[in-house]
């Protein structure tokens, strides 16, 4: 066994510690660290106040690492995970966490793909062995394939294909990237899902599936040397891989604004969409980036809720927000218009906001509301578990910081008016800008359409 | 690391987990021709067979000397503080027939100003605070609620705050004025979500004229509406013998309640008691309604009919009934749907019971092209349940699925303090949630027979299909007799 230790050193700062001492109340989430053998990472962070666990098995792959005519495979390849291992029936991984009053689940995002379970503590066995016996011997067939890729396809038309403004954030997607890896969505494209091979699926499970390439996190009512000790007969011997290939994620710089208007059938007012591009998720830039998004729009003493939805009237709703990504990230504005309202109207006075951001620092008022938020969201993380080893695990996997779980408070504290205004100069700039407005498809006359 | 404010894409496997196939399923011989695509269970993962034995803990309990309730979890785990007000009387239910919408109007313009307070002075004080305060009431509700979160350090301040917009409303008309406007925009909007058009057509079907049936407010609520109005409504409904007060979180009871009698004490009791209209009544035809919206390429199914009241002695056998039918991931519905036939990204069940019936319900989206599959493999399931005894394992399973789970609760002061909210709102026995693992267990497979035979009915069931019009009405009145409507609400002839 080779076991690195690790107790990671809770570090505040004297800021927070002002806002944040209470007598009596962890504030922190503390932890510890191990590498098994065959280079899984293992945290711990026991929490005996329910009697409850959650752990989260967090792959290093996600849709970014997709190539073009795959697109969608790091989904589809989640749903397979629920599809039967060598001690796990087809579809038993879900039914045997109900049955024992649990809670299971995966998702896969642009930059990770992540499973859970959250159980009663007297089933800790229960949760570690299911995860790595699809680890160690996930059952990847023709059948089980072929039956999940219409699964998913049922879910791209649910969520996207069925919706209005469905398909508009493709669109986005696809005319601010260059590079494909953040291009393309996640759900990908019915004609690539159709194509997935058993061939590829494999491929993908023996690549990116591996210990090597895997966070597993772990929070609730334990004792950290005997669950180690399970995690260790459960997980060591599944054997290591060639590391997988890091994928290129350079964004060329943007040198002009690019525009498009898109139809949408299924669409009653039209849509705006602005994305400027901005670095990755966890930088100074972004941390002030974020703070930026949540002045323009978090709750309803907002500047955008306040002039465009209250004094304006001129949209239905509006957010803006900083997207967090490990790589080339984008800051979003999304806007519903009210009917018979202008598209450009509305960027305009989207626009002026955004200059305004760079002309004057913003107010004591609103970095206090900002603060209050950061404040509370520090204390709401502490309390489920799962949300603790989700986040353990997405640290680890895209910062390789998993006390980022305690730190990223005071990121955001960090930041100030000056900061915002020197984002706001660098980022939000014309030819750093993609537009995209969807407008509902004018209906046929309504005797054509009975004939049909 | 962030705060989740917005929108983020990911892609979750399923909305809920979920069931388990019977013993024949499982063994049913393999065809060479069609992959086998059966859900199947080695049961060789280890599991200790020990329900682990929790206890709730109960609330504290007190009355105020103007009749209302207050039902507190005292929680000193986080630095936090969750409060719901419980308005009986003051829902949906008890709206005047030409006021649909008055209830959850009002609700919602209770936060757009007060006596001291401005619209944008209320919104920015919550923020400054790092709380949370809305008011609602949705439709089918008996009551509307008050909901407020926040630090237990600055408790004081906000919950001040949240007594102000429940006392001292104003309706200011300029505000409401942009409320109507946002309101007729809405009224439009929501027409283009399928989702919407099956839960407006599905409710009209099984509560037909009860007020439960409406589930949107109308053009015409929405003009006649004046500050007058809604400050009536709020004076006349809102009262503290029919209110109870949740909290949960970092409170000290014996401090709290005096408090509370303080704060509250200008809120006079009334002489208003909650009086339900008639209750709603089972369908005894099956029906077919097809909304139809022509650029759907899904269809979304609903079918249910009018079953339990909440206080109903099948309650515990509808909660186990409901589990082995869709409950989750673990459900035939899922199992058979989503999992053997690749139609839906999820089919499930569920069932509201409420101070009145309120219906079983059975759903799924399904690729147009399998809409007349998907009923067929719907009415098989819910026949099977009526004709055959679930299994002794399948039963077992779902059982220790629902007692099991209720480790997961004592995670959330706010779970446990909504357990205690549902046993005062019902009136239910006070050693209620104490017995309750034990009822479930007691629940027989003939008891699910029994019940199922008594509610769930294919023969009488209304059914919703919101979809394409050209590509699925053929295949409805296969089912029985089709009604149409357009996207708008309004009933097709030809």
């Amino acid at each position: 066994m080779d076991v690195i230790m690790k107790i990671s050193k809770i570090v505040l700062s004297s800021l927070l510690l002002l806002i944040w001492i209470q007598p009596g109340i962890a504030q922190s989430i503390v932890f510890k660290q191990f590498t098994l053998k065959n280079g899984l990472r293992v945290i711990l962070s026991e929490d005996h106040a329910a009697p409850t666990y959650s752990v989260a098995v967090t792959y290093n792959v996600g849709s970014r690492d997709e190539r073009d005519g795959q697109t969608g495979f790091a989904h589809l390849f989640e749903h397979m995970m629920f599809q039967g291992s060598e001690n796990v029936g087809k579809g038993e991984h879900m039914i045997i966490v109900e049955n024992n009053g649990g809670e299971a689940n995966g998702n896969t995002t642009n930059d990770r793909t992540a499973y859970f379970e959250t159980l009663p503590s007297n089933q800790i066995d229960l949760g570690l062995y299911i995860e790595a016996d699809r680890m160690r011997s996930l059952a990847i067939n023709q059948a089980n394939l072929d039956n999940q890729r219409k699964t998913v396809q049922e879910e791209r038309r649910e969520r996207y294909d069925n919706q209005p403004y469905g398909k508009t954030f493709e669109a986005v997607i696809d005319l601010a990237y260059d590079n494909f890896a953040y291009k393309h969505s996640t759900i990908g494209s019915m004609k690539d899902l159709d194509k997935a091979s058993v061939k590829d699926a494999a491929d993908f499970f023996r690549t990116y599936y591996a210990p090597n390439n895997a966070v597993l996190t772990m929070v609730g009512d334990f004792k950290t040397d005997e669950v180690l000790a399970k995690i260790q007969k459960y997980f060591e011997d599944i054997p290591k891989q060639t590391p997988p290939p890091v994928p290129n994620m350079t964004e060329p710089k943007q040198s002009a604004e690019r525009r498009k208007t898109i139809e949408d059938p299924l669409a009653d007012a039209d849509e705006v969409d602005i994305v400027y591009k901005i670095p990755a998720g966890n930088t100074p830039d972004w941390y002030a980036l974020s703070v930026a998004g949540l002045i323009l729009s978090q709750g309803t003493s907002s500047r955008f809720y306040q002039e465009l939805v209250k004094d304006k009237r001129i949209v239905q709703g509006v957010s803006a927000d900083a997207e967090e990504r490990r790589g080339p990230s984008l800051f979003w504005i999304n806007a519903t218009l009210n009917p018979d309202k202008d598209p450009k109207e509305v960027e305009k006075l989207i626009y002026a906001d955004l200059e305004r951001l760079k002309k004057e620092p913003v107010s004591d008022i609103e970095l206090e509301k900002v603060r209050m938020l950061v404040r509370r969201s520090g204390v709401e993380q502490l309390e489920s578990t799962q949300g603790r080893a989700s986040n353990l695990g997405e640290s680890t996997v895209f910062y390789n910081d998993p006390n980022l779980v305690n730190t990223w408070p005071e990121k955001y504290l960090a930041v100030t008016k000056a900061k915002i205004q020197e984002v706001a100069k660098k980022y939000f700039v014309v030819s750093n800008r993609t537009v995209v407005t969807t407008v509902p498809k004018a209906a046929p006359e309504p005797a054509a359409r009975g004939g049909k | 690391m962030r705060i989740r404010t917005r929108l983020q894409l990911v892609i979750s496997l399923l909305l809920v987990t979920g069931s388990l196939v019977s013993a024949q399923q499982q063994l049913g011989p393999e065809q060479p021709s069609t992959p086998r695509n059966q859900v199947e269970l080695k049961n060789k993962a280890p599991v200790s067979k020990d329900i682990l034995k929790v206890k709730l803990p109960r609330a504290t309990e007190a009355t105020l000397s103007n009749g209302l309730t207050v039902l507190i979890i005292e929680d000193h785990r986080l630095p936090l503080i969750s409060i719901q007000y419980s308005i009986g009387a003051s829902g949906p239910i008890f709206e005047p027939a030409n006021m649909v919408g008055l209830a959850r109007i009002t609700a919602q313009m209770m936060t757009e100003g007060t006596k001291t307070r401005s619209s944008l002075k209320i919104s920015e004080e919550v923020e400054r605070l790092g709380a949370a305060l809305s008011v609602s009431s949705s439709y089918g509700s008996t009551v509307s609620l008050l909901t407020a979160s926040g630090l237990s350090d600055n408790f004081d301040k906000w919950f001040d705050l949240a007594n102000d917009v429940l006392l001292n409303p104003t309706f200011p008309a300029s505000e409401l004025d942009r409320r109507k406007q946002q309101l007729s925009v809405a009224l439009r909007q929501q027409r283009t979500s399928a989702e919407f058009l099956m839960s407006e057509r599905f409710s009209r079907a099984v509560y037909g004229d009860h007020p439960a049936s409406n589930v949107t407010t109308n053009q015409g609520t929405v003009d006649a509406l004046t500050p007058a109005i809604l400050a009536k409504w709020h004076d006349d409904r809102y009262a503290p013998q029919n209110t109870i007060l949740g909290i949960a979180g970092d409170v000290k009871p014996t401090e709290l309640v005096p408090k509370l009698e303080r704060l509250l004490a200008g809120w006079k009791r009334t002489d208003l008691k909650e009086a339900l209209p008639p209750n709603p009544k089972p369908s005894t035809v099956r029906k077919i309604y097809l909304v139809d919206r022509p650029d759907s390429v899904q269809t979304s199914i609903v079918m249910g009919n009018i079953a339990i009241d909440r206080r109903d002695p099948d309650y515990f056998i509808m909660v186990a009934l409901n589990q082995v039918l869709g409950g989750g991931g673990a459900g035939r519905l899922f199992k058979n749907l989503r999992e053997e036939k690749g139609y839906t990204y999820g089919a499930y069940s569920s069932f509201s019971a409420r101070k009145f019936p309120g219906p079983w319900n059975a759903s799924a989206e399904v690729r147009t092209e399998v809409t007349d599959g998907a009923l067929t493999e719907f009415i098989k399931e819910l026949q099977r349940m009526r004709d055959q005894l679930v299994s002794e394992q399948e039963l077992d399973d779902a059982k220790r699925a629902i007692v099991a789970s209720f480790a997961l609760s004592l995670e959330n002061p706010d779970d446990l303090v909504n357990y205690a909210l549902t046993r005062k709102i019902y009136d239910l026995p006070e050693d209620y949630w104490d017995a309750y693992p034990a009822k479930l267990m007691a629940v027989t497979a003939a008891d699910i027979q029994r019940v199922a035979r008594k509610y769930i009915d294919p023969q009488t069931m209304q059914v919703i299909a919101v979809g394409d019009g050209s590509k699925i009405r053929s295949v409805l009145e296969k089912y029985g007799s089709v009604e149409r409507y357009d996207i708008q609400g309004k009933k097709l002839t030809n």
